[in-house]
């Protein structure tokens, strides 16, 4: 969206200016004149709204970055048990893969969407035999129109404010409710690096027969009934953590986004206001030049 | 070991997420209205059928209708 409000002015602008000189002799100079001030006027209307998304954004990014660091926590103490247990994925061809996009609902963030989208058409295109399970309105619109065929469950409502853990666990329950047989699940979310970066990462969770068969699973006494339990845990963890990091990522985009479109709204303010000075200048001098010889005329 | 919750059909998640709004509710009023936040959602959901969507549900209905068929 940004970009197409900054190529249409720069467009005009260039139009503006031709007219300008060729209408300077009859006297409709005012109407460009009036073009540039109503321009200028709606330029600094965006650029206010844009100053004030980023300021929304910086403060709620402090606070999506606080629970990012609280709900690592989360899934990475649920990760340490797999790590221990040498967890592996299971590598049968015959069963299908879950990938779980975490994306929300929410535009006007750069490329964070379209940059996860773009990674889980990748992961289709090695292996389409893949269901999808989309989190967050912007990545199911972007998906839904290029592979519909492969999505299976869809939730809205992400990303409104931090997300919370019954939000993960709803979503856990759901997707254990599906009725196809999957071998494993792979979360994608956009995994923060740094307030400039970020990077679209899976994370995975494991079946119980990854987990059973896992190399070092006889250093943990299980009751068989418990396992359940806790893939459906580990999975709900895994979900809080990439919701809660791609969340902070998210308002770290938006935050930046937002910085350049006021940075670029000013840089406008000013040529705008450069020409429309020149315009006025020319209309002035246009004047004084005519009474001028209008006078001089007379006085002969 | 048998479990009374998953005998009457609830998930594990379920099972904690309703122990965590019993501990959230017997707080006092300051740190309630606080935790409390923290155990909204607000997920609707839709299930996907050849390339259609189909409706928006509330995920919260679904899956306590969910949990009262697996207990029937």
């Amino acid at each position: 969206m940004m970009l197409s409000r900054a190529a249409r002015p720069a467009a005009l602008r260039v139009s503006g200016a031709a007219a300008t000189r060729s209408v300077a002799q009859n006297g409709a100079t005012f109407a460009t004149l009036r073009e540039i001030e109503d321009r200028l006027k709606s330029i600094r209307n965006i650029e206010k709204i844009t100053n004030t998304m980023k300021i929304v954004a910086s403060t709620k990014l402090t606070r999506a970055q606080r629970a990012m660091t609280e709900s690592r926590k989360y899934g990475q103490t649920s990760n340490q048990l797999f790590d221990n247990a040498e967890t592996k994925r299971l590598e049968g061809e015959d069963k299908k893969t879950l990938i779980v996009v975490a994306s929300s609902d929410k535009g006007l963030c750069g490329g964070i969407h379209s940059g996860m989208s773009k990674r889980v058409r990748k992961m289709l295109a090695d292996n389409s035999n893949q269901d999808i399970v989309v989190l967050g309105e912007k990545c199911k619109a972007q998906l839904g129109r290029s592979n519909p065929k492969n999505i299976v469950l869809s939730f809205a409502g992400v990303g409104k404010d931090v997300p919370t853990f019954a939000d993960a666990q709803a979503i856990a329950d759901q997707i254990s409710l599906l009725p196809g047989d999957y071998s494993d699940v792979q979360i994608i979310y956009n995994k923060f690096i740094n307030a400039q970066s970020y990077e679209a990462t899976p994370v995975e969770a494991f079946s119980e027969e990854a987990i059973t068969g896992s190399p070092n699973f006889a250093t943990f006494e299980f009751d068989d009934e418990v396992l359940a339990n806790l893939r459906e845990y580990s999975l709900a963890n895994s979900l809080f953590w990439a919701l809660a990091e791609g969340h902070a990522c998210e308002q770290s985009a938006r935050r930046n986004a937002m910085d350049n479109a006021s940075k670029n709204a000013g840089d406008m303010i000013g040529r705008y206001q450069i020409l429309f000075n020149r315009t006025r200048q020319a209309v002035i001098t246009g004047e004084l030049v005519e009474i001028i010889t209008g006078a001089a005329a007379s006085e002969e | 070991m048998a479990f009374a919750w998953k005998a009457s059909g609830l998930t594990y998640n379920k099972y904690l997420s309703v122990a965590a709004s019993v501990v959230r509710r017997s707080l006092k009023d300051t740190q309630r209205l606080a935790a409390e936040k923290r155990g909204v959602s607000e997920l609707r959901f839709a299930k996907w059928n050849n390339g259609k969507q189909g409706d928006n549900k509330n995920v919260a209905d679904a899956n306590a209708a969910a949990a009262a068929e697996a207990s029937s």
